[in-house]
């Protein structure tokens, strides 16, 4: 699957339009570093992370930096996760529950960053079912940071879940092949 | 139903004249479904196939229903087969039994569901020993205040962000600001450590999805992903209208919900949960249960007419564009469901004898179904549950001798220019805005304007 510009144009669109940081990297050396500039400057000293090849460059980037890997998320200051797929039109990431990949690390944190190789991204929801053949315990739809508008319907951010989500895009030649 | 039997009739007249003084509700509901209204439009329009998702959303849910039994073993058996656990229950009273077993005496976060208010839930778990917490925060407030949702989607924009800085002041202990922000931060942070040491949670479902036995929900704050996420135990209610019998047909319904609820794209969360926590996987629960409720559903799915109503999607549009609904808000159906839709479902599920009124909280100007996702023919149904009301009842003695007076009028050419010439006598007597007008007029006239007469009646301009 060959991401075209369109549909990356797309998503950043979309996602941007709900609340979504989205960064785009050239390479694994320029993700680890971007990804721990994010998690430095909110003062962040532990975080939560996926076990996923792709997030490799970025643990050892923390590591080297002090920066504490947690299995507690609760106490994580950022929980860092990869995307199994994401929908252009809805700017929507989609993580998939399993081994190594709990539900919570995406969701008690309250920065959110998630690794999307671009080759992932899908047009519409439509689009995406043909991909869903065998559905995890959880797949979450992940569209922008937890928000809410229950009082007098002013909207506010981070009313359970993460404040902020940060995705950063890999050009195709770095992504591998969906988890 | 099982509702309970000391429910009294609804009064709708009554209900609708008390929040008709409420200053500060008639802004609140204006100012939201005018947000609501324009948002829908926005993202509703970006949809060239809108239309088309309509029709097929609406003849997915009613083909479904036509073979209800069918799609609910499938959804059972592949849920089982995933090790999680299937209830059937017949009406809210077996389901409240069911789900007290399962949580008694433990520590409760619940997302918000309206088939579980349907069903008084939390109280039954409250006299089962269970510490409750609504965790939606709309609900949480609702909870504090010992209050029912006044909007589906918005259930507490009844109250001031004034009156909610008291409620969270008092539940926290610490003097909070009239601030959405800062009272959302307080809200989360005390909801928070409620997850933490929560062992049941209970959501809703918003679809089942038959053929691979998952669940859908579909949210924005991220408490019903928490309640799905830490708990020991998952229990998910929902009414047999939800099952949809593919995973491909989900493409359509989670284009259109949000769409026509929030106005969004999409939720900030859909979860697609397939069973419990599997083998080495850190959380999840270890053990989900699926509660499927009937409680007087299938009587409506048998009824040729009413049936459709059971494809609704819960969206609270038909809310956002009632005139009705508008100046009376939520709390004036008397029932969880509210609006348009509640005023069509109420009536089914507790009896025209007690809801006989919520047919006519409506002008019948059609707006309710020209917007529903799922294209139910509102205004039909509303019209056809008068119609069994007035059968039922009978007409009031108003009611009847203004048909008969019309009727007799209006086959006689002569009598309806006499009767013409008569009303813009009499109209005139009275004045352009009459404050009084004799019975049975003033029936009429006690919630509605009497528009003042033309000079001279069409007929007299008229030339064929």
């Amino acid at each position: 699957m060959i991401a075209s510009e369109a549909l990356v144009d797309r998503f950043i669109e979309r996602a941007t339009a709900v609340g979504v940081e989205v960064v785009r990297v050239s390479t694994d050396a320029s993700l680890a570093a971007q990804v721990l500039a994010r998690v430095i400057a909110t003062g962040i000293r532990s975080v939560i992370m996926w076990e996923d090849d792709l997030l490799r460059p970025i643990v050892d980037a923390l590591r080297s930096a002090g920066v504490a890997i947690t299995d507690d998320p609760a106490s994580a200051g950022a929980g860092i996760t990869t995307a199994d797929f994401a929908i252009s039109e809805t700017g929507t990431l989609v993580l998939s529950a399993g081994p190594g990949r709990p539900r919570a690390t995406s969701l008690l944190p309250p920065l959110h960053v998630a690794v999307l190789p671009e080759d992932r991204i899908v047009g519409t929801l439509s689009d995406l079912m043909p991909h869903l053949e065998a559905l995890p315990s959880a797949l979450a739809f992940v569209t922008g940071p937890s928000r809410t508008a229950d009082i007098e319907l002013t909207p506010v951010r981070g009313a359970h879940g993460p404040v902020n989500v940060a995705v950063y895009l890999l050009p195709d030649a770095l992504g591998r092949a969906p988890a | 139903m099982s509702t309970p039997e000391s429910m009294p009739r609804i009064d709708f007249e009554a209900n609708a004249r008390a929040a008709l003084g409420d200053a500060f509700l008639q802004r609140a509901l204006r100012s939201a479904m005018v947000r609501f209204r324009e948002l829908q439009a926005g993202v509703i329009a970006e949809v060239p196939q809108w239309q088309a998702f309509r029709k097929q959303a609406h003849d997915v849910k009613l083909d479904t229903l036509a073979h209800l039994d069918r799609h609910l073993d499938e959804l059972e058996s592949r849920i089982r087969a995933r090790g999680g656990h299937v209830h059937r229950a017949g009406d809210g009273a077996e389901a409240g039994r069911i789900i007290e077993g399962l949580a008694r005496g433990r520590r409760v976060v619940k997302s918000k569901s309206m088939t579980s208010e349907e069903i008084g839930l939390n109280e039954i778990l409250r006299r089962a020993g269970c510490e409750v917490t609504e965790t939606d925060l709309g609900e949480y407030l609702l909870q504090l205040a010992g209050e029912t949702p006044s909007h589906i989607i918005a259930p507490v924009v009844h109250r001031s962000k004034e009156s909610i800085a008291e409620l969270l002041s008092a539940a926290t202990g610490r003097r909070l600001p009239p601030e959405a922000e800062a009272l959302t931060a307080a809200a989360r942070v005390l909801l928070r450590e409620r997850f933490l040491r929560a062992e049941v949670g209970i959501t809703g479902v918003n679809f089942a999805v038959a053929e691979t036995g998952t669940i859908v929900l579909v949210e924005n704050e991220g408490n019903i992903r928490l309640t799905t996420t830490i708990p020991r135990v998952h229990i998910a209610l929902m009414g047999v209208e939800k099952v949809i019998p593919r995973l491909a047909d989900l493409a359509v319904f989670l284009t259109l919900l949000p769409r026509a609820a929030t106005g969004q794209r999409m939720s900030s969360y859909v979860s697609l949960l397939t069973g419990p926590r599997r083998l080495g996987e850190a959380d999840g629960p270890e053990e989900f249960h699926l509660v499927i409720l009937d409680n007087g559903r299938r009587a409506i799915q048998a009824d040729p007419v009413m049936c459709e109503a059971l494809a609704c999607i819960r969206c609270g549009a038909c809310l956002d564009v009632c005139p009705v609904f508008e100046r009376t808000g939520g709390h004036a159906y008397g029932s969880v469901y509210s609006g348009p839709i509640g005023a069509v479902i109420t009536p089914l599920f507790v009896g025209l004898e007690r809801a006989g009124d919520l047919p006519f909280a409506s002008s019948l100007c059609g707006a309710c179904g020209e917007v529903c996702p799922v294209k139910i023919d509102l205004p039909r149904l509303l019209l056809e549950l008068r119609a069994r009301v007035v059968r039922a009842r009978g007409a009031g003695r108003a009611e009847r001798l203004f048909v008969a007076g019309w009727s007799r009028i209006m086959r006689d050419p002569a009598a309806l220019r006499r009767a013409g010439g008569l009303v813009r006598f009499l109209q005139r007597l009275l004045g352009r805005r009459p404050r009084w007008v004799p019975y049975p007029l003033s029936r009429w006239v006690t919630s509605r304007d009497l528009p003042p007469p033309a000079h001279a009646a069409f007929r007299q301009g008229w030339k064929p």
